[in-house]
């Protein structure tokens, strides 16, 4: 216990560290893409003067190391700036657009481990045969589409010829009233006991999870079926059969746990990477999340909000890393993450 | 999960059904349209298709586009005088704006102050007024710097706020007026419209209901709520607009969608006559500099193919042709009864025979705009016309952050730059004097540098002419005078082109009698009809 929690102070400091890098690259980065901010921001009408006007306002005629310095201090007082792509705080607009996403990839994330590592498991312990090679094919399906050709396929076959889920949206109209209280509809509608709400957010919510999940799905059942095919070729395992132990059995206890380490490694990279992924399923279903509220501002050139939505995706892929490093100290404890440690 | 007397799944199931029937019972009409994203709420900060949505329909102005017709009508103001530079208008008294306050005198003085001071969207219309007073709680008196003719189409872009309500919603800022209340109009509205501002996410959805209270009525057809959705996909539109779950697309959709749509049922709407595609030369930079050049590929571009490439049925197309250097319907264009700009390849070469420079010694930059990928197909056109007449050509994509920089000089000014552009007022002042005079070259509407005496003191006398008919003389002389300089080659007239459901008609986008003469101003929901 005391290794995790030493392993989890040390990941942290190094965390705001990586922290401060980025923030210092992702500030550099915006500055440098081609195009006036200013310009962007104020529309093609705009006068000469009035984008001299801004760009004073914004002190984008300073030198860039006072422009950091004058932003790490707002930073540290919780003012992210303003966007000038919804004119509003950039810290208003990620409160309202993260849950979005973050609801969004974490019932990605449910699906990808819940469908994928039992998939992989059936694969493995059915290898050569039919399970195993329809497992397989619905893999490589899985991964070799990127999630918004699969956003536009389930649109048009569940939503578009089946009628079955809603096309686009969080939840129906008619609950527009509903109280935002975590942001995360599934749940304030159940906070709420508004069980026809709860209903509606789950059933808007199914479809662009499912297309998000589903590279994520492919990979872990393709992870988790190589290695436990590699597991059950230990001796050990030869001699749980030999000693007459049940298939499934065999399968969880002694072929599972030690296939799992390698696997969660790759579905929490591919959990964190879905923050930026989300991107394209949200557009396609019309989901207001931060993933394309980051992409719009990245457009536009809308320096407060591309900082503020970079730094906040970056404190939560590594807020994932660390999750799933202690994750595999717990799951194995001779797994060490010190520097200079050894499995 | 149980399936009690009490569980929640019973619940779920049995509230889903009472909604559902709830909903039919109240058979309320929803509107529902799309835009890109953001939809700007702030009206001293509009200027875009989906920013001019909202402040049409939540605020009034003085004045109205007249429908079917040039000029203009009361509408805030039920009229109004000229004496030289200064305009007196005289307001109704039964306007009231959402909060229940009256509308003054005050709340018209204190938009232009508002407008003035923020210096954005489309303030620069405003920047010629000098001052604006209240006479009386009815009357308002603006004074301009000089005389101005278009002042009275400008108006259109003046939207009236409630004082009271921005000044009990003042945040912090510099001086007495604080931020002048942009953070609460950013999110909320202080109109007078016909529709009442519900929620508002400038990502998501703007939703509107019915203002029972306005002073024209509003007719019981016309949606009882709206709710403008930013930012969807083609293939979402198409698909949510098959389900009878939208109404109206935006007009950036590619024409094989909206083609796919028609099978499915929708209906066109269209909006014509503020607008053109424009494709600009550079007239610093050889070979452009010299006229017979530029009127050689003016004869040579094939009009007729640009207008098929935005063909969307036989009958509907994203472009009409050009009949010269002012839309048709606009004050100063030639009737399209005199004949439409069509290719000449004769005229092409004799131009060219003129031209100082042979074609083979240069390579001419044809650019796009990145963000607008139908240019690349027109870059195709031309570089396919032109190179009949002998000259290289290159074909440079550039993102619109670039273009607009690129465009500061004319060394770094392409040799031809494609636009789309509108008259924000539906006057051709603001069409054609950011485009032409020369004290404003330099910009991403005027990458010509034309430097012409003679188009300057045409531009100049159709803002200062004292009577329409001068105007429209000044106008007709500037056409034709631009199209002898050929700074420009005037692609077509543009048609901008929307699906919609059988559900909604808009008689201003569907019968040219009842059309505005300013973009946007057709998506006035109160001139809509839904049906069930």
């Amino acid at each position: 216990m005391r290794n995790v929690l030493s392993q989890t102070l040390r990941r942290t400091g190094t965390s705001l560290l990586v922290l401060v890098g980025v923030s210092i690259l992702i500030f550099a980065i915006a500055r440098v893409i081609p195009g006036d901010p200013a310009r962007v921001a104020l529309g093609p009408n705009a006068t000469a003067e009035q984008v001299a006007s801004l760009r004073e306002e914004l002190r984008l005629d300073e030198p860039i190391v006072v422009q950091y310095l004058a932003y790490m201090r707002d930073l540290l007082r919780g003012d992210l700036g303003v966007s000038l792509y919804t004119n509003r705080p950039v810290a208003v607009d990620v409160a309202e657009f993260l849950p979005a996403t973050l609801e969004l990839i974490l019932v990605a994330g449910v699906m990808m481990v819940g469908l994928g590592l039992p998939l992989g498991i059936l694969a493995a312990r059915h290898r050569g045969r039919w399970p195993d090679h329809l497992v397989r094919v619905v893999s490589l399906l899985g991964v070799s589409a990127p999630g918004f050709v699969w956003a536009v396929v389930l649109m048009l076959a569940f939503s578009y010829y089946l009628g079955w889920f809603p096309v686009a949206g969080r939840i129906d109209e008619q609950y527009d009233d509903l109280r935002h209280i975590t942001g995360f509809l599934t749940a304030d509608t159940a906070f709420q006991g508004n069980w026809a709400a709860f209903g509606s957010a789950w059933h808007h919510l199914v479809l662009p999870a499912f297309a998000l999940a589903l590279s994520g799905i492919g990979q872990a059942a393709r992870l988790t079926r190589a290695n436990m095919i590699e597991t059950y070729e230990r001796p050990y395992i030869e001699m749980a059969e030999a000693y007459g132990f049940p298939a499934g059995r065999i399968a969880r206890r002694y072929a599972f746990k030690p296939s799992l380490i390698p696997s969660l490694t790759i579905i929490g990279l591919d959990f964190a990477a879905m923050l930026g992924n989300a991107f394209l399923v949200e557009a396609v279903f019309g989901w207001p999340g931060l993933s394309r509220y980051g992409v719009q501002v990245i457009l536009r050139k809308d320096l407060n909000a591309i900082v503020g939505t970079v730094l906040i995706i970056a404190a939560l892929f590594i807020l994932v890393n660390i999750v799933v490093d202690l994750l595999t100290t717990l799951l194995n404890p001779r797994i060490s993450h010190a520097p200079g440690g050894r499995a | 999960m149980p399936f009690g007397p009490k569980s929640p799944l019973k619940a779920l199931l049995l509230s889903a059904f009472l909604s559902t029937t709830a909903l039919a019972a109240s058979a309320q009409t929803v509107l529902r349209l799309d835009e890109v994203a953001v939809g700007e709420l702030d009206p001293a900060k509009a200027s875009d298709y989906a920013d001019s949505i909202l402040m049409f329909n939540a605020y009034d102005t003085l004045v109205l586009p007249a429908q079917g017709e040039p000029g203009h009508v009361p509408h805030l103001a039920t009229e109004w005088t000229a004496d030289g530079n200064v305009y007196t208008f005289t307001l109704r008294d039964d306007v009231k704006f959402h909060s229940g306050n009256p509308l003054t005198a005050e709340d018209v003085v204190f938009s232009i102050d508002r407008m003035k001071a923020l210096g954005q969207g489309l303030s620069f219309l405003f920047e010629i007024v000098e001052s604006a007073e209240a006479v009386d709680p009815r009357t308002v008196r603006v004074t301009l710097t000089e005389p101005y003719a278009p002042f009275i189409a400008s108006l259109v872009r003046l939207p009236v706020v409630d004082k009271a309500t921005v000044m009990a919603n003042l945040g912090e800022g510099e001086g007495e007026m604080g931020d002048w209340g942009q953070g609460y109009l950013s999110a909320n509205d202080a109109g007078s419209g016909a529709y009442i501002v519900q929620s508002h996410n400038p990502q998501e959805e703007t939703v509107f209901a019915k203002n029972s209270d306005y002073f024209l009525g509003v007719p019981e057809a016309a949606p009882d709520e709206v709710r403008l959705r930013y930012g969807l996909e083609a293939a979402t539109v198409r698909a949510l607009l098959a389900q009878s779950e939208h109404d109206i697309t935006s007009q950036w959709l590619p024409p094989e969608v909206l083609k796919s749509m028609s099978n499915d049922g929708a209906h066109f709407l269209q909006e014509s006559g503020t607008g053109a595609f424009y494709i600009k030369m550079n007239t610093q930079k050889p070979p452009l500099d010299d006229v017979n050049c530029r009127l050689a590929l003016a004869s040579a571009f094939d009009y007729a193919t640009a207008i098929a490439i935005t063909q969307i049925t036989p009958e509907v197309a994203g472009g009409v042709p050009s009949t010269g250097a002012i839309p048709v319907g606009m004050l100063g264009s030639k009737p399209r009864e005199n004949g439409a700009l069509a290719r000449d390849m004769d005229a092409a070469r004799e131009h060219l025979a003129q031209c100082q420079y042979n074609p083979a010694d240069y390579t001419i930059e044809l650019s796009w705009v990145a963000e607008v990928p139908v240019e690349e197909r027109f870059a195709l056109l031309m570089q396919q016309n032109f190179s009949e007449l002998g000259f290289n050509t290159e074909i440079v994509r550039v993102p619109w952050v670039l273009f607009t920089e690129q465009v500061v000089s004319p060394e770094t000014t392409p040799h031809i730059s494609q636009i789309f552009a509108n008259a924000v007022t539906g006057d051709p002042d603001t069409l054609l004097y950011p485009m032409y005079h020369s004290s404003v070259a330099g910009t991403w509407q005027s990458p010509e540098y034309l430097n012409d005496p003679e188009v300057d003191r045409l531009l100049d006398a159709g803002r200062t002419a004292a009577t329409q008919e001068e105007r429209e003389a000044a106008y007709l002389e500037l056409n034709d005078r631009l199209m002898a300089l050929a700074p420009t080659i005037y692609g077509f007239d543009r048609n901008s082109v929307f699906g919609a459901s059988p559900r909604v008609h808009v008689s201003a986008l569907e019968d040219p009698s009842k059309a505005f003469a300013l973009d946007t101003m057709g998506f006035t929901f109160r001139l809509m009809e839904m049906t069930e």
